[in-house]
């Protein structure tokens, strides 16, 4: 499959879509998570730190899927 | 509105706003009120399906004019769009591809062919529908393709990573492919007609009324630049239209073919 041409463009067409939707995927739900932690322990604390872990969590995967040699 | 004040005139502009896409039924069935939407959706179908019946059925080895402009924008699905997306498996999937791309083109002119002038997909509920039958779609071939199981399991856990982050990854996979995307896809569609429609809205009906409903140079050369705005705005919002086809038409493949071959 990978000697085919037209796959490189073919993966970094899906990567630039995929991308975006997965650090959505990462803000809304850790960022969620986040906020329901910090309204049910009242701690404003966890809503900074479940966004930056969603954000943290989705670059890291898009690497994982895409940036990867 | 200032220029209203200093003119002299008591008369308020109404801006355009969402209220403006709730219109009321054209007529009822049965109790049941048919709206502009439904009719637009209801004649583009008819239209669609006659002229690609006629254009095919009258095919000829030179094609005519309306052939050739058929013949163009098929070959462009199947030629260009679906390898690209999907590879050389793509051939089954060019005619529902086809078929949301000419729907969904014709769906969204519509709201600027004269005396038509609303984009049936700015109501929410036929972006959706479109969304949803995509949806299901390249889950079914997904799951079809590489198992339920496997279809999960490729989707939430990519392979060289530590098995200690999986919970971290996990659950955003899932979120990006099933709840993420059929909402953009729906949202996006629907949101880019009705905001082109309420800017269109906008120029044109206050141009109108800065024209006729107002005294004084300012108001005349406000309103004639208003309305100049508006048909150059109106020619852009066609281009958007058309694109917004494409772009759904797109995605929809994009999933197809990433749920035919998943990614390492």
């Amino acid at each position: 499959m990978s000697n085919d041409p037209s796959d490189e463009a073919r993966r970094e067409q899906n990567a630039a879509w995929h991308a975006v939707s997965l650090i959505m995927a990462g803000v809304l739900f850790w960022g969620g998570l986040g906020w329901l932690a910090a309204r049910w322990l009242d701690n404003q604390i966890f809503l900074p730190a479940g966004l930056l872990l969603g954000m943290g969590a989705a670059l890291y995967l898009v690497w994982v899927r895409y940036g990867r040699a | 509105m200032p220029f209203v004040l200093a003119a002299g005139e008591t008369e308020e502009f109404e801006a355009p706003g969402p209220a403006d896409f709730e219109l009321p039924p054209v007529f009822e069935i049965f109790g049941f009120g048919v709206t502009k939407p439904m009719l637009i959706v209801v004649f583009a179908t008819l239209l669609i399906g006659l002229g690609l019946y006629v254009a095919a059925r009258r095919a000829t080895l030179v094609p005519g004019k309306g052939q050739f402009f058929v013949e163009g924008l098929h070959g462009f699905i199947r030629n260009s769009m679906v390898p690209d997306t999907i590879g050389r498996e793509g051939a089954k999937y060019v005619p529902y591809l086809f078929t949301v791309f000419v729907f969904l083109a014709v769906l969204n002119v519509s709201g600027i062919i004269p005396f038509v002038q609303f984009p049936a997909t700015s109501r929410i509920a036929y972006p959706l529908v479109l969304a949803v039958i995509s949806w299901i779609i390249f889950n079914y071939i997904g799951m079809k393709r590489q198992g339920v199981g496997g279809y999960f399991k490729n989707m939430m856990f990519p392979p060289g990573v530590p098995k200690a982050i999986y919970p971290l990854l996990a659950p955003l996979e899932f979120l990006s492919t099933v709840i993420i995307r059929p909402v953009t896809l729906t949202l996006r569609l629907t949101f880019n007609m009705f905001a082109g429609h309420l800017v269109l809205l906008l120029t044109i009906l206050g141009g109108e009324f800065l024209l006729l409903h107002t005294q004084g140079i300012v108001g005349i050369t406000a309103g004639s630049v208003s309305l100049l705005f508006g048909i150059v705005l109106t020619l852009f919002e066609g281009f958007i239209q058309l694109l917004q086809a494409y772009v759904f038409t797109l995605l929809s493949a994009i999933y197809i073919g990433g749920a035919l071959t998943h990614e390492h």
